[in-house]
């Protein structure tokens, strides 16, 4: 990643088949549901998710992968930290009917 | 309308086929992104933040009533049931699934359209007057030479592989609607004195992070030497445009960095050597294009209509329609028709596919099956009978499609920002909400009259900000969304850069500061006076003052 992030850290991409906005979660797998997200705190662990990552991208599951600061929702759930990366995971702000994420109820 | 020939419907399939297998390709690991990434961007189909977007040209923002309820049925068959219009007279489909974008890309070519160089470093889509072939103030329709840039453009081998992309803009009318001066390439078509027809040559115009003003290199020449003419400035900027870095890539930075005088004087030798070569198109060739825009015949009626003036004696917002929405045509007892994609607390330039069901069927009953779309993001019905003006408004105020507001405060730009787009910084649509939800008073709004706001949520401007009477520009200011005020620009004839007011403001604050800008122009305007022309007579002092005063 060209940027240095800082503290826990999760992985962000979309699907190639769809597009839709996927999180890569605890089991290896990319999950529609931010909260199944792997969250890493360590380095060794950051480049252990960012090689999962990428191994996914070279068998075409996923592409535009991105390791990005993770917070906690208000469950305490995995959330992306920076707006750009929110937005993905909630959908656009002004189409809340419409989003993928909408089947996902979310409350925040 | 132009209609595909043979050769048209051969290109756009064959294109169609060679994009299917590249997605198959894609999909099963042929090729990888890397690999895939520039051949579905030349096919208009990006990566967004949710999903992929498809990008569909509409030539020079013309659309027959068919291809328009074929935008419908793609939304509502491949996505989530709505379009966006875009600045570049384009629609967008948000949601496309991959798999689905050869078949798409198939349902457009049954109806003899594409997405072909909507993306890329190529010439774009040319844009040009909404109002064109209807407009009571231009000299010659713009479309026939729209169209004959966009043939010799398409797939042009020279052209495909610019520095950047590359954007031309035609108008033909006094008054510029497309906004000639903000494109890589301006053509103001007109008349010498010999009543000869040509154009008015404006290069290096742009927004983005660096706006310029395109400068006139030719103030006058003749419509046989277009095509030629075209290459040799072309030819220039890909030779010398730079290639090392993308923000300096476009053509406006060779011309400031050449001066407008050396560009028209390479151009100039560049044409000299080639205009003799067999690039212009024969006037037989010019003669079918634009008996393809043979002017509908209307029948001459009476401009007074006695229906027209009782419902807008008895109904302020028809009234305030007819005023704003209604412009004059070049026949007698006709009008051409705006349809406001800018209701209050919408999204700007989003259409549902039963709007556009419902236009194209207007299309067909009031306006020769003809339906434009404006770089301000709203549709046109072109040549409609002013006796048909009460009937049309009563079905487009029912579907949400009555606002009366184009040219006024509401009618927003907006680009999709940070909702949609992954370049942006900061979302632009819910300002654009917050505003037009602010002012939401068509007495208030027809008082303060003529005032563009434009909304753009990264300096990439697509929103048009630096163009904008009131402009907005979002910005990313520590992983908050701000957002930053310009005031001045214009990209009418008399265009204008907008310039930087003072510090940004939140979401809340960026409206609060709008309603004081327009609250100082309220209380200083003299008679008749529009907000631009007392901007530039006051200058940004008391708007400063008013909005950073109590700070």
């Amino acid at each position: 990643m060209a940027k240095k992030l800082s503290g826990p850290q999760m992985v962000i991409a979309n699907r190639l088949d769809d597009g839709r906005v996927v999180f890569l979660d605890r089991a290896g797998g990319w999950s529609v549901t931010p909260a199944n997200a792997a969250v890493a705190d360590d380095e060794d662990a950051i480049e252990a998710l960012a090689n999962v990552a990428a191994a996914s991208v070279a068998a075409n599951k996923v592409l535009s992968v991105e390791v990005i600061e993770a917070t906690t929702d208000e469950n305490g759930a995995p959330w992306p930290a920076h707006i750009k990366f929110a937005m993905q995971a909630k959908g656009p702000s002004v189409r809340a009917d419409l989003g993928y994420q909408v089947a996902l109820n979310w409350e925040n | 309308m132009y209609a595909y020939d043979q050769y048209d419907h051969a290109l756009v399939n064959a294109r169609v086929g060679e994009f299917r297998d590249q997605v198959n390709r894609r999909l099963s690991g042929e090729l990888t992104e890397e690999e895939f990434r520039p051949l579905r961007l030349m096919n208009g189909l990006y990566l967004q933040l949710h999903a992929y977007m498809l990008r569909v040209a509409i030539p020079y923002g013309t659309l027959s009533a068919n291809q328009m309820r074929r935008l419908a049925h793609i939304a509502r068959t491949y996505d989530k049931g709505y379009g966006h219009f875009t600045t570049r007279q384009n629609v967008q489909f948000n949601w496309p699934k991959l798999v689905d974008t050869p078949d798409i890309l198939q349902e457009l070519a049954d109806v003899e359209m594409h997405a072909i160089q909507t993306s890329g470093n190529c010439i774009r889509n040319v844009t040009t007057d909404q109002f064109a072939g209807a407009a009571g103030d231009e000299v010659a329709d713009p479309r026939p030479y729209a169209e004959l840039l966009r043939q010799w453009s398409t797939f042009h081998p020279e052209f495909s592989f610019l520095p950047r992309k590359f954007k031309i803009a035609i108008t033909a009318a006094k008054e510029d609607r497309a906004a000639v001066k903000w494109h890589d390439i301006g053509l103001i078509l007109k008349q010498n004195d010999a009543g000869e027809t040509g154009f008015e040559v404006i290069v290096g115009g742009g927004m983005g992070r660096t706006p310029v003003i395109g400068k006139t290199i030719r103030d006058f020449l003749p419509e046989a030497d277009l095509l030629s003419y075209m290459e040799a400035i072309l030819r220039v900027y890909n030779e010398q445009g730079r290639r090392d870095n993308k923000y300096k890539a476009r053509i406006k930075i060779l011309v400031e960095d050449l001066g407008a005088e050396e560009y028209a004087r390479q151009t100039e030798a560049e044409w000299q050597a080639i205009r003799n070569n067999p690039i212009d198109v024969p006037a037989e060739e010019a003669a079918r294009i634009r008996a393809f825009f043979a002017p509908p015949r209307l029948e001459v009626l009476s401009d007074d209509v006695a229906e027209v003036d009782d419902l807008a004696r008895q109904n302020f917002l028809f009234a305030a329609w007819v005023r704003n929405n209604t412009g004059k045509h070049k026949v007698p007892g006709h009008v051409h028709v705006t349809i406001s994609l800018k209701p209050h607390g919408g999204i700007p330039g989003d259409a549902t596919d039963a709007q556009m069901d419902l236009v194209a069927d207007l299309a067909d009953q009031y306006s020769q099956g003809e339906i434009r779309v404006s770089h301000a993001q709203n549709l046109i019905l072109p040549h409609v009978a002013k006796r048909d003006l009460p009937a049309l408004w009563k079905t487009l105020d029912a579907a949400g499609l009555g606002a009366a507001n184009q040219g006024l405060l509401t009618d927003i730009i907006a680009c999709p920002g940070l909702d949609y787009c992954a370049l942006a910084n900061a979302r632009s649509i819910p300002i654009a909400q917050a505003i037009t939800s602010r002012f939401d008073d068509m007495k208030r709004l027809m008082d303060i009259g003529p005032l563009k706001i434009k909304i753009s949520g990264c300096i990439n401007a697509c929103g048009h900000h630096h163009a904008g009477h009131i402009g907005i520009l979002g910005v990313d200011r520590r992983g908050e969304e701000n957002y930053q005020l310009l005031l001045g620009g214009s990209g009418a004839e008399d265009a204008s850069k907008a310039a930087i007011l003072g510090p940004g403001f939140g979401e809340e604050g960026i409206v609060d500061a709008v309603e004081k800008v327009v609250a100082v122009y309220l209380g200083e305007r003299e008679d008749g006076e529009e907000f631009l022309a007392t901007y530039r007579r006051l200058g940004p002092a008391p708007f400063k003052e008013a909005v950073y005063g109590a700070r």
